[in-house]
């Protein structure tokens, strides 16, 4: 019963939190709005005079920071799959104090790229997101721009606690959460408050967001109030909280908007949206990992053994299979937004399309996967638990990722101000990263499958054969992973200073979910725009036409 | 184009930019490493290089793996990213 209680107790506190924020009784009157102000800004003292407090600068440097992060992730996770048939091959390293195996550097590459990569992405997108359908500005640039610095250290700190868990006696990754937690508090503020001082009704996405970030320290109470944190159960389900929570909302809510905005078409389906908030709310997601051991580490605790009842294993089974249903719909809502009338997405070449596209298809194969992974892992029969690393992999970079950077590149320019300084070059990086990792994982995974085989033949068999050659060359494959990474950061750093500058058209361009403007892609009827929810005087912006013989006439 | 239509041959225009300097002298120092490298190995076959020949043994048990070879396309990488910044951040 341990399992349905916790849940019990997440559901109704998001309940709670989320009719608070949306009927407007809340706790921000304008003396803690003030008090909250005061906190994020001057409260900081000359620490916040260090960053700029201009517009969008707060998006800017997350979104920046979390590409940067791409590249040793990348790196981490191609060294671990190198060492896999390769250990001794930084043995060299060992005269600097440096030896690492296998799991260090894979774990290393999964921190750093779940809260150095996205986890910086989805809030530096979000910092943009929720004050353009709120229709104001972040509460605070200036604090957001600071703590996204503080947020990069706790990520180092992170990837030297994945090498060394205790220095001096002091638990590594632990000190990292902890500074986390208080960059996610002030992040939560900043939404808060930028929510609170919303002018006009906030959409779906703008919540999703929202609840996503609320739900990270709430997932982490509910577990501690239960007196299960410290239980193989707590750590398990406080792991398919936060990523179902924390991350998937998140990128949904990115994803989202990100489809609309960049293909001009009206996001599909609100139902579905919603459908999307509630079901990652009360369901259990299986995407992540199959054990707690990343929640224990990241807590600082001992990893507890996984002693589940028959009640827990039918509830955390039957609220897994039920997670099919936001991740179905988050999908479809993607792919059919994208794609508006036509079967191929519209406008293709705008930046971030094609990472969004691959996301929402990686999305149902990838959920499949992963819930029979799960309930092989819950049920303890772990026949399947061989794969369940690079399963965690492929998640994180054929899912995660591409829906977290796509959105990034997508808002890049109304962020920054500037395009992106390529689109050829970001496209090139978009192959050679979604490549790398589809083939390179996918060579990995038959690695594991014939790892497998030869276990259950024999447990005493040797793994040098056929499987080592396999794993050289899905390591070998997944290094695109990191040139395109690189493609991408120097894209970025280099659009920022020389990217054309957005005018006046791109920066005003905004989805169907803000009704001021409709973008126009291809010829439609006036029933369609006006179902989308646009008005008289909505303004139909048609965008991607040119007088150029044989193309659509200009308008 | 509609079929039996006349075909519109383009007219043959010369421009006139020329390949940048840095590109010229990059292109003349690798056709005169090759070009050395050649005539050394008929010159004096079966002699090691000079200066390199007696470096490369300090390398010996440092890079045996083949993942220095990525590691050294890494080390590009962030030296262009961190290339990019400095240069991007002090051009006019």
């Amino acid at each position: 019963m341990a399992l349905l209680s916790i849940m019990a107790t997440f559901w109704l506190t998001i309940f709670v939190i989320f009719v608070m924020l949306n009927r407007g009784i809340w706790v921000f009157t304008d003396v803690s709005k003030s008090m909250s102000m005061f906190m994020l800004e001057k409260a900081l003292g000359p620490a916040v005079d260090f960053v700029e407090g201009r517009k969008g600068s707060g998006a800017k440097t997350w979104i920046m920071h979390g590409a940067l992060w791409l590249v040793p992730s990348s790196f981490f996770i191609f060294s671990g799959l190198w060492l896999a048939h390769d250990p001794t091959a930084l043995n060299s390293l060992s005269s600097w104090g440096y030896s690492p195996s296998s799991e260090e550097l894979i774990l290393a590459g999964n921190l750093t790229a779940l809260h150095g990569a996205i986890a910086m992405l989805l809030i530096g997108a979000g910092m943009h997101i929720v004050p353009k359908l709120g229709g104001t500005t972040l509460a605070s640039e200036r604090n957001a721009t600071l703590m996204s610095f503080v947020w990069t250290l706790s990520v180092a700190i992170m990837m030297v606690g994945a090498h060394s868990p205790q220095l001096l006696g002091i638990k590594v990754l632990f000190i990292g959460t902890m500074i986390q937690s208080l960059v996610v508090f002030a992040v939560l503020v900043n939404q808060l408050l930028t929510a609170s001082s919303r002018t006009r009704k906030m959409p779906l996405p703008a919540w999703l967001i929202i609840i996503g970030l609320i739900s990270y320290p709430v997932a982490i109470s509910v577990v501690a109030i239960s007196g299960e944190l410290e239980t193989g159960l707590g750590q398990w389900v406080l792991v398919r909280m936060v990523g179902g929570a924390f991350f998937f909302m998140q990128i949904a809510g990115v994803s989202l908007y990100a489809a609309s905005i960049g293909t001009g078409n009206q996001l599909w389906s609100r139902s579905l949206s919603a459908v999307i908030l509630m079901g990652a709310i009360f369901t259990l997601n299986p995407l992540g990992d199959t054990t707690g051991s990343i929640a224990a580490g990241l807590l600082g605790l001992e990893q507890g053994a996984l002693e589940t009842s028959n009640t827990d294993v039918i509830a955390g089974s039957f609220l897994m299979a039920l997670a099919a249903i936001p991740i179905i719909a988050l999908s479809s809502n993607i792919l059919v937004t994208m794609r508006g009338d036509d079967v191929f997405v519209e406008n293709p070449d705008y930046p971030g399309m094609p990472e969004i596209n691959l996301g929402g298809l990686m999305l149902i194969p990838l959920g499949i996967g992963a819930l029979f992974i799960q309930t092989d892992s819950i049920t303890g029969t772990n026949e399947l638990a061989g794969i369940s690393g690079t399963m965690l992999i492929m998640v994180v970079w054929l899912l995660m990722i591409p829906l977290s950077l796509g959105p990034a590149l997508a808002i890049f320019p109304e962020v920054s101000g500037r395009s992106l300084l390529s689109n050829i070059r970001s496209r090139w990086a978009f192959w050679m990263m979604a490549g790398g990792a589809f083939s390179g994982l996918l060579m990995t995974l038959m690695a594991d499958f014939s790892d497998m085989a030869l276990l259950e033949l024999d447990p005493e068999s040797n793994l040098d054969g056929i499987s080592k050659e396999i794993r050289v060359i899905g390591s070998v494959l997944f290094y695109g992973t990191v040139i395109g990474s690189i493609l991408h950061c120097l894209n970025i750093i280099s659009g920022t200073f020389r990217g054309s500058i957005s005018g006046a058209d791109q920066s005003t361009q905004s989805t169907s979910i803000n009704q001021e403007s409709f973008k126009l892609t291809s010829g439609t009827t006036v029933r369609k725009i006006l179902a989308s929810g646009a008005n008289l005087d909505t303004e139909v912006v048609p965008t991607l036409q040119t007088d150029r013989p044989g193309s659509q006439t200009e308008l | 184009m509609e079929e039996g239509a006349p075909i519109e041959i383009g007219e043959f225009i010369q421009g006139e930019g020329e390949p940048a300097t840095s590109w010229l002298f990059l292109v003349l120092g690798f056709v005169s490493s090759i070009t050395f490298l050649v005539l050394y190995g008929i010159l004096y076959p079966g002699n090691d290089l000079p200066v390199i020949s007696s470096m490369l043994p300090m390398f010996e048990g440092v890079f045996d793996s083949g993942i220095w070879f990525f590691i050294l396309g890494l080390m590009v990488g962030v030296f262009a990213i961190l290339g990019t910044m400095l240069s991007e951040v002090t051009s006019e």
